[in-house]
C-alpha cells in the first residue's frame, strides 16, 4: 500500500508540475471560450446595426400590421428566444419604410437601392402573392435564417390577426390565442416527478464526452507513461521494489487523478465563467431536473468508467514498446466506448428491454448504459450492484493480468508479442 | 553465520530454451562474490530470480537466511545492468522517490542522498533534471540509488560499464568500504580483470549451468603454477610444441599453459634455442585463462 502510494504520489506530482499540464489546463477554457464566444460576438456585431427593409403591398394596413409586428417585441416561440429578444430590444432591429406601389418598375427601383447599399432588403407583400401564400423577400444577404423566419411569422401573425379581427374577435383574444405553448415533458417516478427528457439526454450527453475525451487522453497517457518507464529502462529498479501490480495500480491512480484534477478546474472555470449566463437564463435551466440519485450515478460510473479503462490501455502498453506502435493497438479500448454510444440510443427508448439489460451489465458498456438507465428510470438495487460489483472485479482482474503481461513483456525488449506468445508470457510470469 | 544467499537449484525456461538450468550456489556473508559467464549465460535471469522480478520454475530462492519473501527486498540494494532513470525528474527528488521506495523517510532519504552526491562529487547537480546530465554521472546517480538504504547485499550488475577509470575507481573505493562494513556484494560481469582484483570468490555459468564455484584463491591454486609468463626477442616457434597446452599473446608478453606433467625448464631450453628471452615467470593461471579454459571446453 505503502509503495503503491508512492507510485501514485510521484506520477501526480510529476504531471501536475509539467509545463506541458499547466499550459493544457489553462488553454483549454481559453480555447472554449473563444469557440463559444467569438461566433456570438460576430453574430452580434452584424445584428447589432438596424436592418433597413421596406414593406411593400397593395394594401397598406397589411403592411402597417406586419410593421407593427416586427418593432414590438414578440412573445415568442420559447424562453430561450425571449431571453435573447430581450437583450436586443434595446436597440430597434428594423427600420421599416412602407411602400404601396406594386408595379414591377418599384421592384426593380428596389433591387437598385439594394445594390447601392441605401435599404438592406424588401418584402413583397402583393395581394395576389398573399392570396397564394407565397411572398418573397429580397436582400444583399439572405443567410441569416433567424431573419427570414421572424419575418415570415411576423407576416403570418399579422395576417391571422387582421382576419380574425375581420370575424369580430377582440385584439386581447386574439393576443391570447396566439401565444404559444410550452411543452415540459417530465417523468414521474415513484409518483415523485423525476428528471426530464431534457435533462437526461443533457447529463448523458456530458457523461459520453467527460468520459470519451478524459480516456482517450489519459487513458493513452497511461499507456505512454508505461512505454515511457520500458524505454528508461528504469523498471527493473523499481521491479526491486514494488510488485509489478502495484506499480500498474500506482500509475493507473496516479495519471488518472491528474485527468480528474484537470476536469475539475474545467468544470470550476465553466461555472465560473457562466455564473452570470446561468442567472440570466435561470428559466430555461428550471427544466433541467437532476435527481440526487443521477448525480450520485454520474461520479460512481464516471470513476469506475475511467478506471477500467485505463486498466484496459495498461494492459495494451505492456505489449508494445513504441508511441507509434501504441497508436496501433489502441483500437480496442476505444471500440467498446463507440458500441455504447450506438447503444445508448435503443437502451434510451427501451431501458427496461431484454436488450438494455444486458448491455448494461456488460463492464465495458456499463458507465454509459447503465448510467442512462439510472437517469430514465433507476433499475433494480440488484442490478445495480451487480453491474458495479462486475466493473470492479473486471478492472481488478485486468490489472492482473496486464501486470503479469508487464513483468514479462518488460523484460523482452523487442517484438511485439502474438497472441500465442502472450499466452505463453501469462504462464511464465507466474 | 548464516548465509546471505542461497539459490537451490534454481531452474527457468523460456518457451524451449533453458535460460538457468539448476543452478545453485551461497554466497556467504561479508565479501565480494563474483557471478561470471559470457554473454548470455543466465547471469541477469538468476539475478532476476534472486530479487523476484521472475519466479524460477523449480527451485527456492533463500535470502539472509529465510525463504524468499518481498520483505527481503529492502535489504538488498539493486543495480541492474540496463540503466535507467525517469529522464524528466529533477536528480535529489528521484534519489528521495526510490530511497522511500526502500523504506527511509523523505527526510533521511534526502539527508543520505546530498551526502552520497557531494561524495561522487555530484552535488551541483542534485537540482538538475537526469536528462541534462552524462551517462556516467547518470550511473554513479544510480549506483547511489542502490545503496541509499544501507542494504546489507548489493547487486551490482556490470558496475564499471561506461565509466571512465576516474569514476571506476571512485565506485571500486565505496564498493571496498562497504565490504570491509561487513555487506555482501555479488557483482556480475565478464571482465576478469575486475573479478581478479575485487572478488573472494566466484561462481562461473555457462548456458545455464554452473561449471565453477568457490574461493577465488582455491580454483586458482587447484589449476597449480602450470602458466608461464615469458617476454622474448625473436621467434621461439612455441605453437606446435608437445609441452604446451594452450598458448596466449597478449602483444606484450606471451602465456603459456603447459601440459600436465610437462617440465618448465624443458620449455626454456627450448625457447631459449630460438629467441632472447628477457623473461620467463611461472604463475597462477589468470582468471582469463581458466574462463576461456572452462567455457571452452562446455561449448
Amino acid at each position: 500500500m505503502h509503495n503503491t502510494w508512492l507510485i501514485i504520489r510521484r506520477e501526480y506530482l510529476e504531471r501536475i508540475r509539467s509545463k506541458a499540464f499547466i499550459i493544457m489546463t489553462l488553454l483549454m477554457p481559453v480555447f472554449m471560450a473563444s469557440t463559444i464566444l467569438i461566433p456570438a460576438m460576430l453574430s452580434d456585431m452584424k445584428s447589432g446595426g438596424t436592418r433597413h427593409i421596406v414593406l411593400v403591398a397593395n394594401n397598406p394596413e397589411i403592411a402597417e400590421a406586419v410593421k407593427q409586428q416586427l418593432i414590438t417585441p414578440q412573445p415568442s416561440d420559447s424562453k430561450t428566444d425571449a431571453d435573447i429578444r430581450s437583450q436586443k430590444a434595446s436597440a430597434p432591429r428594423y427600420a421599416i419604410e412602407i411602400g404601396t406601389n406594386v408595379a414591377d418598375a418599384e421592384r426593380a427601383s428596389l433591387r437598385q437601392q439594394i445594390t447601392e447599399g441605401k435599404i438592406d432588403g424588401f418584402l413583397w407583400l402583393a395581394d395576389t402573392d398573399l392570396a397564394s401564400h407565397k411572398i418573397v423577400y429580397s436582400a444583399k444577404d439572405v443567410t441569416d435564417f433567424g431573419e427570414s423566419i421572424e419575418l415570415r411569422n411576423a407576416v403570418q401573425s399579422a395576417l391571422v390577426k387582421r382576419q380574425l379581427a375581420q370575424k369580430g374577435v377582440s385584439g386581447a383574444e386574439v393576443e391570447n390565442l396566439l401565444k404559444p405553448i410550452d411543452l415540459d415533458s417530465i417523468r414521474i417516478e415513484k409518483g415523485k416527478e423525476g428528471a426530464s427528457g431534457i435533462s437526461v439526454f443533457l447529463v448523458a450527453f456530458t457523461m459520453v464526452m467527460l468520459l470519451y475525451v478524459n480516456v482517450l487522453v489519459y487513458g493513452f497517457a497511461v499507456m505512454r507513461s508505461i512505454i515511457e518507464e520500458k524505454s528508461s529502462r528504469i523498471l527493473e529498479v523499481l521491479l526491486s521494489s514494488v510488485t509489478s501490480k502495484q506499480l500498474l495500480a500506482g500509475k493507473i491512480i496516479g495519471v488518472g487523478a491528474v485527468g480528474l484534477t484537470q476536469t475539475i478546474i474545467w468544470l470550476l472555470i465553466m461555472l465560473a465563467f457562466s455564473l452570470p449566463g446561468i442567472s440570466a437564463s435561470r428559466s430555461m435551466l428550471s427544466n433541467v431536473h437532476i435527481p440526487m440519485v443521477g448525480m450520485l450515478a454520474f461520479g460512481v460510473f464516471f470513476i469506475l468508467g475511467y478506471f477500467l479503462y485505463s486498466t484496459m490501455y495498461a494492459a495494451l502498453g505492456s505489449m508494445v514498446n513504441s508511441d507509434a506502435e501504441a497508436q496501433q493497438v489502441q483500437w480496442p479500448a476505444m471500440l467498446p466506448i463507440i458500441f455504447s454510444i450506438v447503444l445508448s440510443t435503443p437502451v434510451l427508448q427501451h431501458p427496461n428491454s431484454q436488450l438494455a439489460f444486458w448491455t448494461s451489465m456488460v463492464p465495458f458498456f456499463a458507465p454509459i448504459l447503465m448510467f442512462v438507465r439510472v437517469m430514465v428510470e433507476t433499475p433494480p438495487a440488484w442490478q445495480l450492484i451487480l453491474c458495479v460489483a462486475l466493473m470492479l472485479l473486471t478492472t481488478w482482474g485486468l490489472l492482473g493480468l496486464s501486470s503479469r503481461i508487464y513483468r514479462v513483456g518488460i523484460l523482452m525488449y523487442g517484438k511485439r508479442p502474438t497472441l500465442p506468445e502472450l499466452r505463453r508470457w501469462l504462464k511464465y510470469a507466474g | 553465520m548464516s548465509d546471505t544467499v542461497e539459490l537451490r537449484g534454481i531452474h527457468k525456461t523460456f518457451d524451449h530454451f533453458v535460460a538457468v538450468d539448476h543452478l545453485s550456489f551461497n554466497i556467504r556473508e561479508g565479501g565480494v562474490y563474483g557471478l561470471l559467464g559470457p554473454n548470455g549465460a543466465g547471469k541477469t535471469t538468476a539475478i532476476r530470480m534472486m530479487i523476484g522480478i521472475n519466479m524460477p520454475d523449480e527451485g527456492e530462492v533463500w535470502l539472509f537466511g529465510g525463504k524468499f519473501h518481498r520483505q527481503q527486498l529492502q535489504r538488498i540494494g539493486y543495480l541492474p545492468e540496463e540503466r535507467g532513470l525517469y529522464k524528466k525528474m529533477k536528480v535529489l527528488d528521484h534519489l528521495i522517490f526510490l530511497g522511500r521506495l526502500h523504506g527511509l523517510s523523505t527526510a533521511e532519504a534526502r539527508k543520505r542522498a546530498l551526502n552520497w552526491c557531494e561524495r561522487l562529487q555530484l552535488s551541483e547537480w542534485t537540482q538538475k533534471k537526469v536528462e541534462e546530465l552524462s551517462k556516467g554521472m547518470q550511473q554513479k546517480i544510480q549506483f547511489i540509488a542502490a545503496l541509499l538504504h544501507d542494504p546489507d547485499l548489493m547487486i551490482l550488475d556490470e558496475p564499471f560499464a561506461g565509466l571512465d577509470p576516474a569514476n571506476a575507481v571512485m565506485l571500486k573505493d565505496v564498493m571496498i568500504e562497504l565490504k570491509k562494513a561487513g555487506k555482501t556484494i555479488l557483482f556480475s560481469t565478464h571482465r576478469m580483470d575486475q573479478v581478479e582484483r575485487l572478488c573472494d570468490s566466484i561462481c562461473l555459468i555457462d548456458h545455464g549451468r554452473r561449471v565453477l564455484e568457490g574461493e577465488l584463491k582455491k580454483i586458482k591454486a587447484s589449476y597449480g603454477k602450470n602458466t608461464v609468463q615469458m617476454q622474448y626477442e625473436g621467434h621461439p616457434l612455441l605453437e606446435d610444441c608437445d609441452l604446451i597446452q594452450s598458448f596466449n599473446n597478449y602483444g606484450n608478453y606471451v602465456e603459456v599453459r603447459l601440459k600436465p606433467g610437462a617440465d618448465s625448464q624443458e620449455l626454456l631450453r627450448l625457447a631459449s634455442q630460438h629467441a632472447r628471452i628477457s623473461r620467463f615467470e611461472l604463475v597462477e593461471p589468470s582468471l582469463e585463462e581458466i574462463f576461456i579454459d572452462v567455457v571452452g571446453q562446455n561449448a
